[in-house]
């Protein structure tokens, strides 16, 4: 019998999305003969993408067994409870994006419907109020909900922000005590079948061959394999997200970090603000052909909080997908794989999903492609599930205070976001369709945030008596306010179970450790 | 349901009560007891100071614990403190619980060796106690029951009046139907073909007759001694005191939740301070000093006015090679004598009650039973002497004949072997049952310094600085979570404070 | 010349099954400074820990302390649960009983359930005892779920066991063996060189001609015991015990429906098992040689389970090699104890070695007193799993047949005696240290083959028998609801599998 099974796999590229494809490996193809390789340049050096997360993340880290205070500790992390949206239904106006729930259903009716027949009964506060997240970062606390936490607390739900060149070397770290190999290296000639066109080696400058059976291609955006050997090709969304560069720049900060990511809008573009343990990671996304580059660096520079800690960096891309992820025997994760804006902090999280999915479908050497036509179709949906949400953002909006947010709110829009918006806007209805990203929680946000409000509720809701709804209403608000005062501060909260400036501490309550 | 069985308890002492109100309450339709004691005889108040075991017995009694110490003048116990052991000058507590959490397969001592051995400075062992730590701000509070918790880590006892605690037996026992008959039993009848006991004669010429009895006279052994001659196991060589003195005082100092047992020339002093006043007492070998030259080392040694004359007791350690003979179950020092060094006189009678009630009888005996009943206390008695005799032994202190006899004495070989294992890699001999567990021998290793070369192997694993980390963490955890209780007299005085003396 | 204080920096286990792979994966997982190294040598049809893939509940704990989560089993090899074994016709005229690995009956207060079943199997007719476990039920009823915490359900909490299949099973091991770092390295046995001075291992002479030279040799060998024979023969035999000297495998395809129990059925001249692991089910027999001819063995099989038997019968050697660690060589597994299959103890063995090996890892040196340790605990261990598996024999009642008259008039061992003895009295049950088996497995097995106390325990007097009577109705009328909504364990399986992928 033929042994079909892949012994050779090679990672091309070693930043974020090449680590983490190292690491998921060497802890699930550890199966005495799978071979990992990466093969990656210092001389290239990484593009740190998205220094936020989503919640997501936890699920890798614990699929790794990776202890969650070590690894905040060693990549400078913080906690993130949600985002703050700073400017983008209108300017001065801010709304909270949440991780996690809006309160609790009532008799099988959302939250979300008994709060807006309340909001046309009186004035409400923010919805972000019943979320257990948002009322947390409002108040600058955080605390880890243990596995048998109750309710309201058990809510609280969360994410990381952190270096993402720490995090790549923390992964490096955990890869490489597991057996995967790395070698140094500038890829400069890349052999292919001629007949299949499979990879079948790459050459590095100074002569080695590292041949492979399986590639992924975690170069970035210029897609060595993917694109440069397979010529795959890329689909084009600018039409829809107009920017196409970004600048970064580090800087100081006083005080504690806030325990959520700050998107606030500029006049061509948005500007990020990441609390670190050690720093504030800043940076301006913004749209080229409404802005110069120096302008767009005096305006990300004139809204530091304080001193800028290196100089800026600019990069430059083009808002898309490849269109197949994975071509041949040849898996594109990261920049490589196509690039969406980190407006909601989903970079990470792709790459991640495309682990997955990868290990899930893994191949043999007959590359059977159904599995690959598989991956291809969830990986799409995955990028276009993403693409609509952000799209929602620029173009749910009032602004009319420069040419960039003019054309944003009147552009067309994909057909499936459309919709979406129409049956939010009759009746706050939403569905979630297979395995979308984001859940009703952050629609509902970002809805009403940016003034989509529906112009009724579902008449289930009338159900249900009014002054008993808002009681109930008025107990739970309390009881999210009530728990977020008895949590540690962020701060406080990091000090004492994972501060960069030492190891975390081993727990003798468990008697466990990393 | 076979015939009950007729008890005859001799001796009314705390064991006598004791066994008569377990009796009485647990098995009260399987016999009837009836208790012999006499006023002219008096009791030997042992143990005024307990082991936690003795919570559960009380719960069994259905003794509520808040009126139990108001009547005995009880206080809180935590621990013992040893003061001059390991060398003079030195102290340290053998708490009740663990040191850290407990949690893990690793014992905690084996973290706290590998740092000490890295170089690392970390504190003394008895600061990551809750128990210690406690006792040594003399506060108090009930230990929580979530095991996440440190205040679930530590366990306590009482300090309480023995000769308070028989009345109150007592009262429980004759309300279940206990019968007592005052005065001094003179013949001991036998059956002439089995040998079984069948019956007491009274002074006052009374017949008193039983199928079970239970020898709780005490170190005259009545029955099991006198009338059985059961060999008495003499442990003297190791265990050389056979002497105390006893003398209350005043408390002058603050009213701590611990025992105190001070190393003195030629023996040990024990204090133990009550609601209402202290315990004071001189355990010596009356080889190594005279009862004079004792007596007045304890009165010139005592906090405060003394509020008795000195009273003196007179022993020998060991057992006898049997406790249940027959149709004769002794209890308490009938059976045998280990010094109050680590207060188990009380535990071991409970012990003994409490196997008798596991192996009740009925009117005929099972030697199956009996054998088992052996076969228990024998390990009880074995384990705690091995137990006392390392305080002894592990000493650095030298210059008087007693503890230059005691530190170079022989040693039993089970007890060499769990000191030559714990000096190389600080592993302590493991036992599922048994009185004192693991925790308990590495407080006094440690304490008197017997200090491991290495330690386990499995205490490599997490990274040292994690460790470091989470050892200081700890520590400040440990202190923060004390300094949060009242002190102990606060916590006494709103939960049980004495029953006014009219 | 290595001495104290030196820790251990190298080992070879020799072996290449399942036991010698789970010693290099816990040594290296546990020990992260040693250098573990592995002579795959293979084992013989007689290592039974290597070659049955069905194991107590213990194995989860093993595997956790390693590093291999469930999930990493289902998800790569695949297993199947196992909640207890079925034992048939062991007593004449008595059902089928089900030892099971979770609670029999609830315990009422301080008071063990075992002690009021007795009680109302005194007073008449009463259900059997197992049908108070809601494991047992379950398992009888090929259902599974995992435990479910809920304090209140009569599921809250039950061991159970894997049954996975060994190649695959040894092939996973190797994989993370070598994932951890441990080395391999080919070859046979062609000597083994002794030190001059102390007589301990000094290396093994390969084939080839390599030295494979270590600080500690641990032979996973199976009962050949390649590495101790060199330096040690003694065997204490317990075939007076456990009489089978033959075991004959076979396998059949499995099953659709696994069932959740595995059987042990009695038949007249030894017993068989029958196991679905999840690729096959295996088949087997044991029998004593001298009482049953191999063909007619091979017959026996053929007509009472319908299988082929697929191999030549094994002979086995039951009994235990005398300290287990000797000088630098530790026995693991079949090597060290070797018992037949009866309650699937050769793997769990095996894996307690293994924890106790890496739990007490003395110096280079390997000091008496380090090894003494380990060999005592063992022994205890092993004595009481003989006394264990000897219980099914001593208790069988089965007087229509040679062999098992035979087995039940054979002479008992004091330990196992002294149990027999005070259960056959009142239903108690003494513990010992290391016990492999709960008090609830003996009295399941006690009392499934028909031993009933003389009497009823006086210890549940306090609780009247009508309440305990309403408890147990109670609880077989919520087993009975309970039970028959649980999903069939091929569904679970379908179940968790599917929800792994998602």
């Amino acid at each position: 019998m033929t042994d079909h099974r892949i012994r050779e796999v090679v990672i091309v590229g070693g930043g974020t999305a090449g680590w983490m494809a190292a690491a998921a490996f060497a802890r699930f193809l550890n199966n005495g003969y799978t071979r990992t390789t990466l093969i990656e340049s210092e001389e290239i050096g990484t593009v740190g993408v998205g220094e936020a997360t989503i919640p997501p993340l936890i699920t890798f880290n614990r699929m790794l067994g990776i202890n969650e205070n070590d690894f905040v500790a060693a990549t400078q992390g913080t906690f993130k409870l949600g985002i703050e949206f700073v400017g983008w239904g209108g300017e001065g106006e801010r709304y909270f994006h949440p991780f996690g729930f809006h309160g609790h259903d009532l008799e099988g009716v959302h939250f979300h419907q008994l709060y807006l027949r309340e909001r046309k009964r009186r004035v409400m506060q923010d919805i972000s109020a019943w979320s257990m997240s948002g009322v947390a970062a409002q108040h600058g606390r955080f605390a880890r909900p243990g596995a048998e936490a109750r309710a309201p607390l058990s809510q609280l739900l969360y994410a990381f922000h952190f270096d993402a060149g720490l995090y790549a070397r923390y992964l490096r770290g955990y890869a490489e005590a597991r057996g995967v190999n790395r070698v140094e290296g500038k890829i400069v000639d890349v052999a292919q079948d001629p007949e299949s066109g499979f990879v079948r080696s790459v050459t590095l400058a100074d002569g080695r061959t590292v041949e492979g059976e399986l590639f992924i291609d975690c170069s970035g955006f210029r897609g060595l394999l993917i694109e440069q050997a397979l010529e795959t090709g890329y689909e084009d969304w600018t039409h829809w997200l107009p920017c196409d560069r970004a600048i970064a720049v580090p800087s100081t900060y006083p005080g504690e970090p806030d325990p959520f990511t700050r998107a606030t809008a500029r006049n061509a573009g948005w500007q990020w603000r990441i609390p670190l343990q050690h720093r504030m990671g800043n940076g301006h996304v913004y749209s080229s052909a409404h802005i110069s580059d120096d302008e767009a660096e005096r305006v990300l520079l004139a809204n530091l909080e304080g001193e800028p800690l290196a100089d800026p960096r600019r990069l430059s891309f083009t808002t898309g997908r490849r269109k197949l992820a994975w071509n041949a025997n040849v898996v594109s994760m990261g920049l490589s794989s196509g690039f969406v804006e980190p407006l909601e902090s989903t970079s990470i999280h792709i790459v991640q999903s495309g682990i997955a999915k990868l290990i899930a479908l893994f191949p043999d050497k007959k590359f059977n492609p159904i599995e690959r036509d598989e991956y291809n179709r969830q990986m799409q949906d995955l990028f276009e599930d993403v693409r609509d949400f952000i799209v929602l953002h620029y173009h749910a909006t009032r602004r009319d205070d420069s040419d960039f947010w003019r054309r944003c709110r009147t552009m067309s829009i994909p057909d499936k976001l459309a919709n979406k918006i129409e049956l939010f806007r009759a009746k706050g209805r939403l569905f979630r369709e297979g395995f979308e990203l984001f859940a009703t929680t952050s629609w509902v946000a970002v809805f009403l945030g940016q003034h989509i409000v529906p112009e009724d509720y579902e008449p289930a809701v009338d159900a249900l008596d009014e002054d008993r709804v808002a009681q109930a209403l008025e107990q739970m608000r309390q009881a999210y306010l009530d728990t977020a005062q008895r949590l540690p501060s962020h701060g406080e909260f990091i000090a004492n179970t994972c501060s960069a400036s030492g190891p975390a501490p081993f727990n003798f309550a468990t008697g466990t450790f990393a | 349901m076979g015939e009950r069985v007729n008890i005859v308890v001799v001796g009314g002492g705390t064991a006598g009560w004791m066994t008569a109100a377990a009796l009485v309450k647990l098995l009260p339709r399987r016999c009837s007891v009836h208790l012999v004691e006499s006023e002219a005889i008096g009791i030997v108040g042992v143990g005024e100071a307990t082991l936690p075991h003795i919570r559960s017995f009380n719960e069994r009694l259905g003794i509520a614990e808040a009126e139990f110490m108001s009547w005995t003048r009880a206080t809180f116990k935590l621990g013992i403190e040893f003061q001059g052991w390991g060398a003079e000058g030195e102290s340290y507590i053998h708490p009740f619980g663990t040191f850290g959490y407990g949690a893990g397969e690793i014992d905690f001592h084996q973290y706290w060796l590998r740092l000490r051995q890295a170089g690392v400075a970390v504190p003394d062992l008895e600061q990551f106690s809750m128990g210690a730590t406690i006792a040594r701000m003399n506060r108090f509070q009930l230990p929580a029951s979530d095991p996440s918790s440190l205040s679930s880590t530590y366990g306590y006892a009482y300090q309480f009046d023995a000769t308070l605690f028989a009345p109150y037996l007592r009262a429980i026992a004759e309300r279940l139907g206990a019968r007592r008959t005052e005065g001094r039993v003179v013949a001991v009848n036998r059956n002439a073909v089995s040998g079984d006991i069948e019956s007491l004669t009274m002074e006052s010429g009374e017949t008193i007759a039983g199928d079970l009895f239970v020898d709780c006279s005490g170190f005259i052994s009545l029955l099991i001694g006198k009338a059985f001659g059961e060999p008495f196991q003499d442990w003297s060589h190791w265990l050389p005191n056979d002497r105390a003195i006893a003398m209350p005082c005043r408390t002058e100092t603050a009213l701590s939740p611990y025992t105190g047992v001070i190393a003195m020339p030629a023996g040990w002093r024990w204090r133990i301070p009550l609601q209402h006043r202290t315990g004071n007492g001189y355990v010596y070998s009356s080889q190594y000093i005279g009862d004079d030259e004792a007596r007045e080392a304890l009165v010139a040694s005592v906090e405060g006015e003394p509020i008795a004359e000195p009273r003196i007791l007179r022993f020998r350690a060991g057992r006898r090679e049997r406790s249940w003979v027959r149709n004769c179950v002794a209890v308490g020092l009938a059976s045998g004598f280990l010094e109050p060094l680590e207060s188990t006189s009380i535990y071991l009678i409970q012990q003994a009650i409490t196997y008798l009630v596991e192996l009740f009888p009925e009117r005929e005996i099972v030697s199956s039973d009996r054998d088992e009943f052996n076969r228990l206390i024998d390990m009880e008695y074995d384990r705690i002497r091995d137990f006392l005799i390392l305080h002894y032994h592990a000493t650095r202190r030298s210059g008087t004949p007693f503890w230059d006899y005691v530190r170079t004495m022989p040693i039993p070989d089970s007890l060499a072997e769990k000191m030559e294992l714990f000096r190389r890699r600080g592993r302590v001999v493991k036992y599922r049952e048994g009185v004192f567990l693991d925790a308990s021998w590495v407080a006094v290793y440690l304490g008197q310094g017997v200090i491991p070369e290495g330690h386990d192997l499995r205490a490599d694993a997490p990274p040292i600085d994690s460790l470091a980390r989470g050892m200081e963490k700890l520590h400040a955890d440990i202190r923060q979570a004390a300094a949060r209780m009242p002190s102990h007299r606060e916590h006494l005085d709103a939960y049980c404070p004495m029953a006014k003396v009219a | 010349m290595t001495s104290r204080g030196e820790p251990m920096r190298s080992v070879v286990v020799a072996g290449g099954g399942i036991v010698g792979w789970s010693a290099a994966a816990a040594l290296r997982r546990r020990i992260p400074a040693l250098q573990v190294t592995v002579l795959p040598i293979p084992t013989g049809a007689d290592a039974l820990a290597d070659r049955i893939g069905v194991t107590l509940p213990s194995v989860l704990e093993f595997h956790d302390d390693i590093g291999i989560s469930e999930g990493d089993v289902l998800g790569r090899i695949g297993c199947t649960y196992r909640l207890g074994t079925s034992f048939e016709g062991w007593s004449d005229d008595l059902p089928d009983y089900v030892h099971a690995y979770g609670d029999y009956g609830r315990a009422l207060g301080t008071t063990s359930f075992h002690l009021h079943w007795i009680r109302a199997a005194h007073a008449g007719r009463v259900p059997p005892f197992d049908s108070y476990s809601a494991t047992a039920a379950m398992g009888r009823a090929a259902r599974f779920v995992h435990p479910r915490g809920e304090p209140d359900s009569p599921l809250a909490a039950f061991g159970y066991g894997l049954r996975v299949d060994p190649d695959r099973y040894r092939q996973m091991l190797r994989a993370y063996a070598l994932h951890l770092g441990v080395a391999e390295q080919a070859g046979t046995i062609a000597g083994i060189e002794l030190r001059g001075e102390d007589g301990f291992l000094a290396a093994l002479r390969l084939d080839d001609g390599t030295a494979l030279a270590a600080d500690l040799f641990v032979d996973c060998t199976g009962p050949a015991a390649r590495l101790r024979s060199a330096i040690d023969a003694r065997f204490d035999s317990w075939s007076d015990w456990l009489p089978c000297d033959r075991l004959l495998f076979a396998e059949a395809a499995a099953a659709a429906e696994p069932p959740s129990l595995d059987r042990a059925v009695a038949l007249p001249s030894g017993w068989r098992w029958e196991s679905a692991l999840p690729s096959a089910a295996a088949h087997g027999l044991a029998y004593v040689s001298a009482l049953l001819g191999d063909s007619k063995a091979a017959r026996v099989l053929q007509t009472s389970a319908a299988v082929e038997p697929a191999e030549a019968p094994v002979t086995i050697r039951q009994g235990r090699r005398p300290e287990p660690w000797l000088r630098n060589c530790v026995v693991i597994g079949d090597a060290a104890v070797a018992v037949e299959p009866l309650e699937w103890t050769n793997l769990h063995l095996a894996h307690s070695m293994i924890d106790r090996m890496v739990a007490k890892m003395p110096d280079r040196d390997g000091s008496a007193v380090e090894l003494w340790d380990y060999n005592r605990e063992s022994e205890a261990e092993a004595l009481r799993v003989r006394d264990f598996l000897q219980l099914h024999y001593a208790t069988a009642a089965r007087p229509k047949n040679d062999f098992w008259r035979a087995a039940a008039a054979a002479p008992l061992p004091d330990s196992l005696a002294h149990s027999l003895r005070l259960f056959r009295e009142r239903g108690r049950l003494p513990y010992y240290e290391e016990e492999t088996f709960t008090r609830g497995s003996w009295a399941a097995v006690l009392l499934g083959q028909g031993v009933m106390p003389r009497r009823t325990d006086p210890i549940i007097d306090i609780i009247p028998a009508e309440q305990a009577d309403r408890a147990m109705r109670d609880l077989r009328e919520r087993i009975s609801q309970t039970v028959p909504t649980l999903p069939s364990q091929a569904a679970y399986l379908r179940h968790i599998v599917a929800s792994a992928r998602r």
